[in-house]
This record gives C-alpha cells, structure tokens and sequence, in this order.
C-alpha cells in the first residue's frame, strides 16, 4: 500500500479542516486506499520525530509528502519538537514520490508570507509569483514532477483528492505554469457562476444582499480573472462564494492577498484595471457598450419579479 | 529533583509543546508552549479595514467564523464610536448566528470525536472502544460526515466553510430563498437525528430539560456521552484537571447562552477590565523578546486582574442552566464536567439554529449600506463574539479606514496563554496535579487547545 505523510508549517490548518469535507472519496475512503503514516490532527500512537527518524533509516517508505502551510527556517517563529519545517522538508525531499503543497500557504506563501518581521516565509517551491520558494526552481521529486501546488485558502477537498486518486492510479497529470493540476485551474470561478447572465449584460450590483447583479464592476470580484473551479465543483457539493452574494477574492492565485480593498474594483476612467481573462482592454469596452445598449429586461427587476 | 519532560502534542489545532514538571509522580508544574507565530496583527497594519474581513477569518481554519463575525462587530463598532448608527437587518443577525452555530458544532463534533476519543484508546485497549478509532471506526467516520454536513448551512449562506468572508458591515451578502432555508433546516435535522441517537441516547428537547447527572444516566438510552461519563469515572477524570473556577462569557445568543462573569456570584462583563500582560511572552510591548524565562508567542488575559476560563462551560455558568451549576456542585470544573459542557452545547445550538432559521423572513432585507465610506472613519472599534472555545475578541484603531492597530484576543489565549507574575493560566493550573503523562495532555486537550489561535 502506499504510503502519506502529513506535515505542517505555518498554517491555520484549514487545509485539513476543509480535507474533512471531501465527498466522492470523503475523508475516510481515501485513506483506506493510501496509508497515512502521519498526520498532526488524526495521529494518536505516533509521534513525528520517531517518523523521521525511521524514514531516515529507511525503515519507512513515503510515496506522497503533503505540506500544509508556508515554510521557514527560523525556528522563532515555528518549529516542531526540535524542527524547523524547513529542516524536516530537506530530510524528506529525496525520499518521497510526490510533494504536494496542500492550500495557497504551502503553493505560495500567502499571509504569513506578507509578515514584515520575518522574510524567511516562503511556498515549497514558489513565493508568490516568483520560483523562490524553499526548494530551488529546478527541483523534481523521484517521479519526475515539480512541487503540485493545489493552491486555495483554503483548497477545496475534491481537489486534493482527485489528484491523489490520479496519482495513485498512474495517470498522467498535466500542470500549469503554476504547477497547479491543469484540468482543475484551467477553469474559472466565472464558469458556472450564477451571475453569468448579468455579466453579459452588464447589470452590476451596487450593494451586497442581493440575487441579482454581477460583482464584477463595482465590488472586486475576481471570478473572471482567477484559475479555480469553485463554479464546477461547488464548495461544500452546495455552493460558491460568488453564488451566496460574495466576491471571488482570488484566493487560489500566486498573489493572494497581496491585492488591497478585496470589496472594490480599481478603475480608471470607469474603465476596470484589471478585465477578464483572454480579452483586450480595447475588446472590454467595445462588448459592454454594446451590452449596454441592448438591455435584458428580465435582469432590470428583481429575480422574483421575473416571467 | 523534579524531573522536567517536554512533549510535543498532537490532535491539537496546530502544534502546542507541553513542559511538565513532575515530583514524586505527579505533575507539580506544567508550562503551556506555543511555539509558533504568523503575525496577523502586524499584518494588518497599515491595511484598508474591510481587508480585514478576508484575512481575519484565515487565523484559523476551523473557527474562522468566529474572526469574522469578531471583525465585522469591530468595524460596526467603528462606526457606532464615530457618531454614525448602523443599521443591521434581524435576517442578517440570525444568519449570522446560524452560521456561528454551524461552526461551533462541527467544532465540537470533530474535537470530541477526532482529538477527545483517542485519548481513550490510549487510556485503555478495550474492544468497545473500536468504533472510535481515528478513520477505521464506525464512530470517526459518522462524526466525520455529520460535521461535513452541519457546516453546509454555512455554505448556503456564505459559500463555503472554511473560509468565507460573507458577514460584511452593514449585514450578511446573501439573499436566500425559501428553499435555501428549508434546506438549511433539513441538514440541521439530520444532525439532530445523529446527536439524539448517537450522542445523547434520547430526544434532544428531553435533553435540554434534564436537571442532573443522575436524571441523565436514567433517562439516556445507550449514549457516546454516557460511555464518557463512564469512562470519565473508570479513570478518575471526574474530579481531576480543576481550574480556578471563575467562567467569562463575553456576549449573548438567544436560546444558546448569556454573557456574564462569574466568580462565586454572577456578574456583567465589562471589556474595559481585560488586561493583557506579557511578562512571559515573546511578544511584548516593546517589539519580540526571547529572553530566558519566557516561552511562549500567547500573552497572558487577565479579567480584573484575574484568570479566568472561558469555554462553554463559562457559558452554561453564566447562562445559570441548572444541569451545570449542579454538576459543579459536585465535581467543580473538572475534565468531565468542562467536556460535557461541549457536548451539551451541541444539543443547546442544534435547537436554537431550529428557531432562527424559522425567524428569517425572506422578503425582508439581509444588508444595509452602512450609512459612510469607511474611508471617512477614524476612531476605535470593539467586536465580541462567543466563538467554539470561549470568548473572542477584536479591537482595532483606525484613521480614515486604515488600520493603525488591530488587537486580537482569542480564547485560547484566555485558557492556555502562559502566567503571570501572580497566577498560572487556568489551564497550567489544571494540568497541576496530574498522576501521568497522558492524563495531563487529556486536561489540556480538555480546554480544546487550538495553538494558530493562541499566537494568530
């Protein structure tokens, strides 16, 4: 049987928590199928230091490493029994199959990356956009892949475990420039959003509290400028935040939280900064003064109100 | 000697070291370590405040909620301090308390089953404890979907769980449907059917009117909870891991509990008497400090000069419920007692989230615009909020909507934080005492030690 272990730097574990959440495997399904050697939260007879120990004399196998949270080496500010996460992530690196940043900490930095008073906070293999993470850019695992980034604050569960389903099965995963699994950040939140109709028409929403409008325009949505399928495989199997009335915020992106006033769309001239993916500025303008001008009459009232 | 042991803890939210100190074999002092530290308040300086809203609830990955909820009541506060009154629609306070609820029960669900239970495997091989075996056993797993289950509610209003950013000032960004609603409650019902079978052994109303441990174990059909209890008593966990029982609660929930202090007597809570002191954090006043004495990131709250445990126990204390303050008759705020409070309380929020998700009224509105731009406010703003463990709260400063400075003070820090010059936190003090290894780390797992909340 295979084998997982689970490690975690700095991180508010809600990789993990929102890992509980899995359907289609749920949690305890995939676990019948990998065995997990270590896991902080679920653990009760093992302790880590005795793992790595026997991991060094090669009496432990590790096929999948998964790192939860940012990594250091300043022990200051986080460590484990006597570990930096740092030094446990260079004592496994060569003795895994896999390493999988499990959430945008572990992908990229995110927060504690942004912490002023320490800037030794770093992804696995990336910080931010740049390949500056803990591992050098060039680096591979015994597989022949990069660090797989499965990048979210937190990650949704089913995208944690189809890749590892995958894996595990010997398929092929093909990454992006992220090294994030293709065929799940190739979508968009925008995809399946609930508010497609008054994108297109360009109806924007002023306030929160409503059915109806696009979150675009005026309060920051990011759906349409963000790899992520939240709109295809819903959060929770129920939901998304742009269907509940809130503005995707970005966070499965290389530069999340980096961006400021997350409730708000920077624009100049009324023109947003920043316009869809794939569409030219120039491209923008001429679509939504067309839009504009023929108006959807279904989407001027309230959706009740609607035939 | 004294023989000084440190242990590192595992099936804690995030990693906590315990030194114990132990003579003649027992625990003569412990040291609660939280070795680690992000810096959320520092890296909210300088922020717009409503970008508060998105990292705040990232201080934690299964409360989170709780962040959130303490940082929009922080900046309506804001507001309030500024001379502005902002309306908040009643929709919006019960979606708000529905989803808080949601997160507090998947809270307790999977700390009793995933952190709690374990412990007991360890205590003791019997073969009736099988079921609760992390991922193998029947129980795991059950405890595993139902709290998957509860925190859907939160999804349908906010999204998603873990990690939303919903609950704005001014109100919540939903706007549901009936159908919305009727979902919400067929999951809650379903949880209440787990709890009623599995958890309680009877009817969940008949729970809530039992008066004493005696009527319990009477009227109780074969329970999770019972078992405890049993177990509890088999290992002398009864009256061992008892704190300074002294409870602090720092706001209200219709049908759930109340805010209040209370030391012998019961009184109001009053932000102004919190104190934090940092004699033996790294953290101080004056920047980071690692001198020798001290060891751990979490500052040491006091109340008036006092520790006190906030937990929910501290809020069926100060909600007066007659099973409680009978049961510390008895056994004062022992591990059993303080775990059954988290236990109960998944009943106490099940029945409430009933009646606030029959209070929404669809046609009325979830949010109004706050009455200013943030970018005019300057000034100060206190959010409170009863999050999973205990008491939270927010404070921030600010000028023209950037944070100046932002102050975060979670349970955990109240329970776990290190001492001060004059007493241990309630939790070193509860430790003290222990006759083993396994029996102190059940005490401090008993306060639901949740370490990235301790440091943020």
């Amino acid at each position: 049987m295979k084998t997982l272990l689970w490690i975690q730097g700095l991180s508010c574990n809600g990789n993990t928590q929102s890992l509980l959440n899995a359907e289609n495997p749920f949690f305890y399904e995939i676990f019948q199928k990998i065995k997990l050697i270590y896991h902080p939260s679920f653990s009760y007879r093992e302790n880590l230091q005795t793992i790595i120990k026997k991991v060094k004399e090669e009496k432990i196998k590790i096929n999948f490493l998964v790192v939860e949270g940012a990594v250091t080496s300043d022990k200051r500010f986080h460590k484990i029994g006597d570990y930096s996460v740092a030094q446990i992530l260079e004592i496994l690196k060569d003795r895994a199959d896999y390493i999988i940043a499990a959430g945008n900490c572990a992908s990229f930095g995110n927060i504690p990356a942004t912490f002023p008073h320490n800037t030794d906070v770093k992804g696995v293999q990336y910080k931010f956009v740049q390949k500056e993470g803990f591992f050098p850019p060039d680096f591979k695992t015994r597989s022949g892949y990069p660090v797989i980034n499965i990048p979210g604050c937190p990650m949704h569960p089913a995208w944690f475990t189809q890749t590892i389903t995958a894996l595990l099965e010997g398929k092929k995963v093909i990454l992006d420039q992220f090294n994030r699994p293709k065929e799940l950040f190739m979508y968009l939140p925008h995809d399946g959003c609930t508010r497609n109709e008054y994108f297109e028409w360009k109806v924007e929403s002023e306030e929160f509290g409503h059915k109806e409008g696009c979150l675009f325009y005026n309060l920051g949505c990011r759906g349409p400028m963000t790899h992520a399928p939240c709109n295809k495989i819903l959060w929770n199997r129920i939901s998304s935040k742009t269907r509940a009335g809130m503005p995707c915020i970005g966070c499965t992106e290389f530069n999340f939280p980096l961006r400021e006033n997350f409730f708000e769309t920077k624009k100049n001239m009324g023109i947003p900064e920043e316009v869809p993916l794939g569409v030219s500025k120039r491209a923008y303008i001429t679509i939504t003064g067309v839009a504009k001008t023929l108006k959807n009459k279904r989407l001027m009232v309230k959706l009740e109100e609607t035939d | 000697m004294p023989k000084v042991r440190k242990v590192v803890l595992n099936r804690v939210e995030g990693e906590i070291q315990l030194k114990l100190v132990w003579e003649k074999g027992k625990v003569k002092d412990a040291f609660i370590i939280a070795p680690n530290f992000r810096g959320f308040e520092f890296i909210l300086e300088g922020k717009p405040a409503l970008d508060a809203l998105v990292i705040n609830p990232r201080i934690c990955g299964i409360c989170g909620h709780a962040h959130l909820i303490a940082t929009t009541k922080a900046i309506e506060n804001l507001y309030e301090n500024a001379g502005l009154k902002i309306d908040i629609p009643q929709n919006a306070r019960l979606i708000r308390d529905i989803t808080l609820g949601a997160e507090i029960i998947q809270n307790h669900l999977r700390w009793f089953y995933m952190f709690v239970m374990p412990d007991f495997l360890k205590l003791e091989k019997s073969k009736k404890l099988k079921d609760f075996e992390p991922i193998k056993g029947y129980k795991w797993q059950k405890a595993v979907d139902f709290s998957s289950r509860i925190v859907k509610v939160i999804a349908i209003f906010g999204g998603q769980w873990p990690h939303t950013s919903y609950s704005v000032p001014g109100g919540v960004v939903c706007d549901p449907t009936t159908f919305d609603l009727t979902e919400a409650k067929s999951i809650v019902d379903s949880v209440v059917g787990f709890a009623q079978q599995e958890i309680f052994g009877m009817d969940i109303e008949d729970y809530l009117s039992v008066s004493s441990e005696e009527e319990y174990l009477k009227k109780s059909k074969n329970s999770d909870l019972k078992k405890f209890i049993f177990m509890c008593k088999k290992h002398q966990l009864d009256h061992a891991g008892k704190s300074y029982h002294r409870f602090l609660t720092v706001c209200d929930m219709e049908y759930a509990f109340s805010k209040g202090i209370t030391k012998k007597k019961r009184r109001n809570f009053y932000v102004e008497k919190v104190r934090e002191i940092d004699s033996y954090s790294y953290l101080t006043e004056n920047g980071f400090s690692f001198d020798k004495n001290r060891y751990s990131w979490a500052k040491a709250v006091r109340y008036d000069g006092l520790p006190y445990e906030t937990s929910p126990l501290s809020r069926r204390i100060n909600s007066r419920e007659k099973l409680f303050i009978n049961l510390l008759k008895h056994y004062r705020d022992s591990y059993m007692v303080r775990m059954w409070a988290r236990i109960d309380e998944i009943a106490r929020l099940l029945y409430a989230m009933k009646m606030w998700i029959e209070s929404i009224k669809p046609s009325e509105p979830f949010y109004i615009p706050p009455p200013a731009d943030i970018k005019e406010i300057s000034g100060k703003g206190v959010g409170l909020c009863e999050a999973a463990r205990g008491s939270l709260i927010h404070q921030l400063t600010a000028e023209k909507g950037i944070i100046k400075k932002y102050n975060i003070i979670t349970p955990s820090t109240w329970n776990l934080g290190p001492r001060c010059e004059k007493y241990l936190s309630p939790a070193e003090k509860a430790i003290k005492g222990a006759d083993s290894q396994i029996k102190a780390e059940m005490i401090l797992r008993s306060f639901d030690v949740c370490s990235v909340c301790t440091t943020h």
